[in-house]
């Protein structure tokens, strides 16, 4: 038999009922463009996350890799990383001396690093923002930034021009002419340091084998965990080398897990408003579909129809909404943020290809599966069924009734509780991802007036009024001042000095011990160190770091000391023994309670021990202790207007070039930069699941009220008034609103516990993102109230009750 | 003289329907009296549907007045008419209109309810024994054939003890032996409760209960002798 072609009266119907029933397809397009949309956003703000935490590695670190081989590398070592077939390149770094000064500054603290061109090329470029001339080739040749010359005092110098100064290598201390060969500014940790030849680097007695730094950066943004680990077994690494893969790469794969979570989400909350939406329909259409059965139409050429009616929806929803992912992702965000003045630095949302197929997809199968059931239950009506069908005569079974208020109650949870993931971890980003610094200190002030040899080059340079105008700065909750004085400690033959000068002599493999120790005897004031006076407070937090090791009455009465030490582990032998020295020519002694391994009380040039004492203490010593570290902390981290007042005093200081500061403000927005615009992208994608969501409880309690028209005629007709039905489904949507926050504050909690702590590198505390979550709620609940009796209002307000109980008769 | 319970006074009740206006109801003057039965019969589309909501509060004059029990009905709000609807008015409707998530029992009390008041549940329990459903009590409607559906929406519209019953088609849906027993038994009930009961009704037989019949014809009362009833 063959076929009618029934194509054109099945398409003329579809078109026709589209027409017919606007508001529910208008639903329905904006529900698929919504999806569309939303799913490309997120894959591209995803992959964009990917690319842009590798960007900000990149930024934080300066250089581009993801795992690196400290403590020296073998070359044997190298070429099995380099023939790792995951890895892309292989970058080699050393350190080759530091510069103790110039011509026109006398305290220089600045390295001298040495890279190979893959490094340079491959690794070091994507952080480099300017370059101006090139690596250095020749042995006198050095690249620099323009914070090492103003370091140096050399500011004003151009490419070419050359400066005396004197460094130290692994052979000695050597005063040379050099010749800048470029400038670059950029990112990183390295800013601080000169670029040196390969040449310099060969005479200057340093090896990889011992200061190299194997730097690898892997082909893919998302790299297995075990990729890492087969990587790290191949090097076969000696006790003292140090593998370190970077947080990014490390989670890049829990990353990758957590955004195809995030996308899931957004297709299950899709396929439950299609769903609830179709579903509706359907069963509002009962007497239509069966009408239509009774005149003639095939189950088949039915599914035809329903499906006719979603596909033209589907597509124009699809590509609308991708297209308006495009235009917001890559057009109107990054202009939007420009114009408000938000710096989005050189970042750009990249544009993946792959992402419009597989949002496309995603979406369409979404809308098929969401159709299938609804299809059912339309095929599945009987013509006879359709004509006894009257609206409020078919009771909904109890559980159809369960499972339409599950579906309900499930998409609003589901947007609240991705809505809560979001700004959970977009609101701590800065935080989550900062290094915090000694103490998680807001901003740190150092004291750099002092010079190697020099035991008197030490300056005021933070004086008590600096200290007391930074203490009275709004904002500003507490300030640790550490105060110290240049100690002296006479050599004794198998004493801690002779202990303390082995140590220096080889680490300076150039020096002679013997020299050394003839030198020491000589001029003992030549290898000063510190005496280093702290408060209370800041005891407390050291002695934690330190498991308690100190006993306090004893530190703050002056009988006990902290050794601050940078090497690997100090002979046990030390602990608990009296240390000698002199300060202002008075003998002095004190007992060592503990030994500190950190840098922060390390940070001064001497060569001689740092020993930290109680404020107390030091106050006794001596009433000349300079002020060598401010520890700021705010009331509120990240405050604006703190931060802006410490560096207004801070460039007012007339020490200004002697003194360094760190910001954890400035870390953050250095990593807020690098981040660009996904902020706004997030929290705009936040917000439109959250309206998905409660789109989806609109149209279902739109539809519901609608369906339950009649019987509302019935109640008013049997005397409910007006005021009791509203107050029923006052209460009737209070419930629903109430589900969702119960569900959201407690499984959603645990899901965005979960989900932070996927995200969590620097393990920030999580933290309940308060404003934004409860307007979620607020909005919520409103939505919830006002939705029914909106609705109610629409349908009982324009016609008379006896208009509305004879519509179904 | 008798007290008349429902007065209606030059009552019209007119619908804009595209271009055309249609008058329902074109100066109606109706009285009846406290415990009257009165049957209203008419073509369908005469307007005694119409009538009959005016009277029960579920509809408003485009101009007259309704007065039941005293109370003037055009000059009360909705929430007032509500109130009005569930203590002074019990009505029957052809399609029974029940509500269909609550059972058997509870669509009866449901006025009562609304009302707060306590449930005299001996009297609903004769009601369900008097009406043969008393063994449907917790069956939803849906469960139930149409003559027990209006059984059950006439012991709801009885439950309150309205000052006055409306039944609009009451036995439309029912056979002629079951349509003469619920007649009847509207009838016993309004006697012994002291109600007035007006009946909608295309069935000259059962009109013909009625202590009064009232015709109407394009909207307004049948003076003459001859009857146009039929659907």
């Amino acid at each position: 038999m063959l076929a009618n072609n029934n194509k054109p009266i099945i398409s003329k119907l579809a078109k026709n009922t589209v027409r017919a029933n606007k508001h529910q397809f208008v639903v329905l397009f904006i529900t698929v463009l919504l999806s569309a949309f939303m799913l490309f956003s997120i894959f591209t703000v995803g992959l964009n996350y990917l690319d842009l935490s590798r960007l900000q590695n990149t930024r934080l670190y300066g250089t581009e890799f993801d795992a690196s081989v400290i403590n020296g590398f073998t070359e044997e070592q190298r070429e099995i990383a380099q023939n790792n077939s995951h890895v892309e390149t292989v970058g080699r770094q050393a350190y080759s001396g530091h510069v103790k000064s110039t011509d026109s500054d006398d305290t220089v603290n600045v390295g001298l690093l040495w890279c190979d061109k893959a490094f340079w090329e491959d690794q070091k470029t994507p952080a480099i923002t300017k370059m101006q001339g090139h690596y250095p080739n020749a042995e006198n040749e050095l690249l620099a930034t323009t914070d090492i010359l103003k370091e140096c005092g050399k500011e004003h110098l151009n490419i070419g021009d050359s400066f005396t100064m004197t460094y130290e290598d692994n052979k000695g201390i050597h005063t040379k002419e050099f010749k800048l060969s470029g400038i670059w500014s950029g990112y990183g940790t390295d800013k601080i340091n000169f670029y040196v030849s390969d040449d310099f680097y060969e005479k200057s007695g340093f090896e990889p084998e011992k200061n190299g730094i194997l730097n690898i950066k892997f082909k893919n943004n998302y790299v297995l965990g075990s990729t890492i680990d087969r990587l790290q077994e191949s090097l076969d690494l000696s006790s003292r080398q140090i593998f370190q893969a970077t947080d990014y790469i490390d989670r890049s794969m829990t990353i990758l897990a957590a955004l195809c979570g995030l996308c899931l989400i957004i297709c299950i909350s899709a396929y439950l408003l299609i769903f609830n939406i179709l579903y509706l329909s359907v069963s509002g259409k009962v007497r239509y579909y069966g009408l239509l059965q009774a005149l003639g139409m095939t189950k088949k050429q039915l599914v035809q129809f329903i499906r006719k009616q979603m596909s033209a929806i589907g597509i124009a929803g699809i590509v609308i909404g991708i297209l308006l992912g495009i235009a917001v992702s890559l057009g109107i965000v990054p202009y939007t943020m420009e114009m408000l003045g938000i710096s989005v630095g050189n970042i750009k949302i990249q544009f993946y290809p792959i992402v419009v197929i597989l949002s496309a997809f995603t979406t369409a199968l979404a809308i098929l599966c969401s159709l299938r059931t609804p299809i059912r239950a339309a095929t599945e009506i009987t013509p006879t069924e359709a004509a006894k069908y009257r609206t409020n005569n078919v009771t909904i079974s109890r559980h159809l009734k369960k499972k339409k208020s599950a579906v309900v109650l499930l998409s609003l949870s589901m947007s609240l509780i991705v809505f809560l993931c979001l700004t959970a971890v977009i609101n701590t980003y800065g935080e989550r991802t900062v290094y915090p610094n000694y103490w998680n200190a807001d901003f740190i002030i150092c004291n750099s007036t002092q010079t190697t040899e020099d035991i008197h080059s030490l300056h005021p340079a933070i004086g008590n009024d600096f200290l007391s105008e930074i203490t009275k700065i709004d904002g500003v909750a507490e300030v640790h001042a550490m105060r110290g004085i240049p100690a002296v400690f006479p050599y004794q033959a198998d004493g801690f000095s002779d202990f303390w000068i082995k140590e220096y002599t080889e680490v300076k493999t150039y020096l002679s011990y013997s020299d050394t120790v003839q030198g020491y005897r000589e001029n003992p004031e030549k290898y000063y160190g510190m005496i280093k006076g702290i408060d209370e407070e800041e005891f407390d937090y050291l002695n934690q770091t330190l498991g308690n090791a100190v006993d306090k009455q004893s530190f703050l009465n002056g009988e006990t000391a902290v050794l601050q030490f940078a090497g690997f582990e100090i002979p046990q032998k030390w602990i608990g023994n009296s240390i000698p020295f002199q300060v202002e020519s008075k003998k002095q002694e004190i007992k060592i309670g503990a030994v500190s391994y950190g840098d922060y009380y390390g940070a001064t040039v001497n060569i001689g021990a740092n020993l930290v004492v109680s404020d107390e203490y030091l106050n006794r010593l001596t009433n000349q202790a300079s002020i060598l570290s401010l520890n700021i902390k705010y009331g509120q981290s990240y405050d604006e207007d703190a931060e802006q007042k410490i560096k207004k005093h801070f460039n007012e200081n007339p020490y200004s070039k002697d003194l360094f500061y760190l910001s954890k403000y400035d870390d953050m927005k250095a990593i807020q930069d690098s981040q660009g615009n996904l902020f706004a992208v997030g929290t705009a994608i936040s917000l439109l699941l959250l309206f998905v969501g409660m789109l989806n409880y609109v149209n279902t309690i739109t539809s519901s009220i609608q369906n339950r028209k009649l019987t509302f005629a019935i109640m008013e007709s049997v005397g409910m008034s007006r005021k009791q039905i509203k107050k029923l489904l006052i209460r009737e949507s209070i419930l629903y609103a109430f589900g969702s926050i119960v569900i959201t504050l407690t499984a959603g909690m645990g899901i965005a516990y979960i989900v932070f702590q996927s995200m969590n590198y620097m393990k920030v505390q999580f933290a309940i993102p308060v404003i934004p979550l409860s307007f979620a709620f607020l909005l919520v609940s409103i939505i919830c109230v006002f939705t029914p009796i909106i609705s109610y209002k629409k349908i009982a307000g324009d016609s008379s009750l006896t208009e509305r109980l004879r519509e179904y008769e | 003289m008798d007290n008349m319970i429902v007065k209606t006074k030059s009552l019209k009740k007119y619908y804009q329907v595209g271009c055309h206006v249609v008058k329902a109801l074109d100066g109606v003057d109706l009285e009846v009296k406290e415990r009257e039965f009165v049957s209203i019969i008419g073509k369908s589309g005469c307007g005694k549907s119409t009538l009959l909501h005016m009277i029960g509060g579920l509809d408003s004059p485009t101009e007259g007045t309704v007065t039941v029990d005293g109370i003037e009905l055009e000059k009360m709000n909705h929430e007032q008419l509500a109130i009005f609807r569930r203590r002074k008015v019990g009505f029957i409707f052809q399609q029974y209109n029940l509500i269909p998530d609550l059972n058997v029992y509870d669509n009866i009390v449901f006025p009562l309810e609304l009302d707060g008041a306590e449930t005299d549940t001996a009297f609903i329990d004769v009601l369900l024994e008097a009406l043969h459903i008393a063994d449907k009590k917790i069956s939803l409607p849906s469960m139930l054939s149409g003559g027990e559906q209006q059984r059950v929406a006439i012991a709801r519209a009885l439950a309150v003890k309205p000052a006055i019953i409306l039944a609009d088609e009451p036995t439309g849906n029912l056979d002629t032996s079951s349509s003469h027993e619920v007649i009847g038994l509207l009838k016993v009930i309004a006697k012994q409760y002291q109600q007035t009961l007006i009946v909608i009704t295309h069935d000259l037989d059962i009109a013909q209960l009625a202590d009064r019949t009232i015709q109407i014809k394009d909207g307004k009362i049948w003076k003459g002798n001859d009857f146009y009833v039929g659907k």
